[in-house]
């Protein structure tokens, strides 16, 4: 079995990258002990207790915790995939949530080994159960704050019809959501003594791009078309100014 | 020191002056316990004071309308402060200061208040203005001079009492425990937030002031269509292509 404390003796730690160093070891304070059991205890903790959840996805018995993040993810992917399917009605509200929900899930996976490899190569002692609660982390964290975008969206959907602008404003709430997920990783990775966090700064720009080509991927998201997925293949900036000339 | 109990406090009209103080002492105490009683306090403070401005503001069109505005302001607020609760909650942990959302919305909810009361206390002033004014109702085009100076006026208005209010939110958040950094990061991203949203929900609520050339509505027929932000950009397209 894998030794998972993070107490364990280990080779002398590498320096911290410059300005994360003061931040102490997870698990010093009691709080950040006590499991997450519940949907809506998770939820807390990511919101208020970020260092309780790295804390908790570092233990032997992870994997719920995991899984219990990413059920929320979905849960909140759907809801908010519901809501932006609201501005066109019909089909899109039942394909939006669809959409949503697998894109990011699908983003997540299709970035998770690079994020492991860079991991790996950056001297960080992450095993790939760490790389993937913090990646469910990441993105359950995202869907909770469009959630809290989601009064926002349904106002927005409902008083307007320009197809650019409504997809203009889910972009601006998935890039601010995005970076507070992001964030998230960003302090998790820092509490597993990589001498570096270049190799993640590379795999955040990558989780960009393949979360921002998904948007194409599957659309319509916003809008609609006659087909469930598109017939032609597109990148995603040439879509959106497509989109920005109608 | 007012030997008050923070219950009895929650049902006197004399915890006003304190919050327009922004007396930290007493008004952390308020945010930290839970009493509905004094969230509908706040209810209905912002309801008088910003529709008593709202009156003021509809006067100048006609009765009917200065009645409409004095519900739709109130509903501009209260709508703006309830569509961004989540938001607004979830943000105050994620900058750095660990606060429930009830705790959060109350804060918000205050500032509003504070911002209403302000706007009550000025809403005699802009009935005078509207009096000295020639009536709107009176004409079929607008008196673009008269209206200009009316619509800076109000603009002048608001915006101090947006600044004050927004000045002590962020004593309150300081209060709260949130460093000076903190504490304006949090009321930054509030403040956006409640911009954002708030912006929208006055667009859908228009007319406030009311226009000569169109009948007295609570609604405008189009208030469903199109976005503030939309038009905005449009009319700024419109501006660099002449």
């Amino acid at each position: 079995m894998i030794e998972t404390n993070p107490a364990s003796p280990l080779p002398t730690p590498p320096a911290l990258p410059p300005g994360r160093a003061a931040t102490p070891p997870l698990g010093t304070h009691p709080e950040e002990q006590v499991p997450i059991a519940s949907l809506v205890a998770a939820i807390e903790a990511l919101l208020r207790q970020p260092r309780r959840v790295m804390f908790q996805l570092r233990q032997a018995n992870q994997t719920h915790l995991t899984a219990l993040l990413l059920m929320i993810a979905i849960i909140c992917a759907l809801i908010y995939g519901f809501v932006a399917g609201t501005f066109s009605g019909g089909e899109q509200l039942w394909a939006a949530p669809i959409k949503i929900a697998a894109g990011l899930v699908l983003s997540a996976l299709i970035c998770l080994p690079s994020l492991y490899i860079f991991s790996c190569l950056s001297g960080s002692q992450a095993r790939l159960g760490d790389v993937c609660g913090l990646v469910a982390g990441l993105l359950t964290l995202m869907t909770v704050l469009l959630i809290g975008f989601v009064p926002v969206a349904w106002v927005f959907s409902q008083s307007t019809e320009s197809v650019p602008a409504m997809g203009s404003l889910h972009l601006v709430f998935w890039l601010i959501a995005t970076y507070f997920g992001l964030r998230f990783l960003y302090d998790g990775f820092t509490q597993f003594k990589a001498e570096s966090s270049d190799g993640l700064k590379v795999w955040i720009i990558i989780f960009l791009l393949v979360a921002l080509q998904m948007t194409t991927a599957l659309r319509p998201i916003v809008g609609k078309a006659d087909t469930f997925l598109p017939v032609e293949k597109r990148f995603f900036v040439s879509h959106w100014a497509d989109c920005l000339k109608q | 020191m007012k030997a008050i109990t923070g219950r009895q406090i929650a049902l006197e009209l004399e915890q006003i002056p304190a919050l327009l103080r922004c007396e930290t002492e007493w008004v952390v105490d308020w945010i930290e316990r839970r009493e509905t009683g004094r969230a509908g306090l706040y209810l209905v403070l912002i309801f008088i004071g910003s529709g008593l401005y709202g009156a003021a503001m509809g006067c100048w069109r006609a009765p009917l309308q200065a009645f409409y505005t004095a519900l739709k302001f109130p509903l501009v607020i209260v709508l703006t402060t309830l569509g961004t609760t989540l938001l607004n909650g979830m943000l105050a942990p994620l900058l750095g200061l660990n606060i429930s959302f009830r705790q959060s919305w109350l804060a918000v909810l205050m500032s509003f208040t504070i911002a209403s009361v302000i706007l009550g206390s000025f809403s005699p002033l802009a009935f005078f203005i509207v009096w000295n004014t020639p009536p709107l109702s009176a004409t079929t085009e607008i008196p673009w001079l008269a209206y200009n100076f009316t619509q800076l006026a109000h603009v002048a208005i608001i915006a101090f009492a947006g600044v004050a209010a927004n000045l002590r939110l962020l004593r309150l958040l300081r209060a709260l425990g949130g460093s000076a950094a903190v504490a304006r990061k949090i009321l930054l991203a509030w403040l956006a937030s409640n911009l954002f949203l708030g912006s929208q929900m006055s667009w859908i609520l228009r007319p406030f002031i009311g226009s000569p050339g169109l009948p007295l509505e609570f609604l405008r027929p189009d208030a469903f269509q199109g976005n503030f932000f939309e038009t905005v950009f449009n009319a700024a397209r419109r501006l660099i292509s002449f």
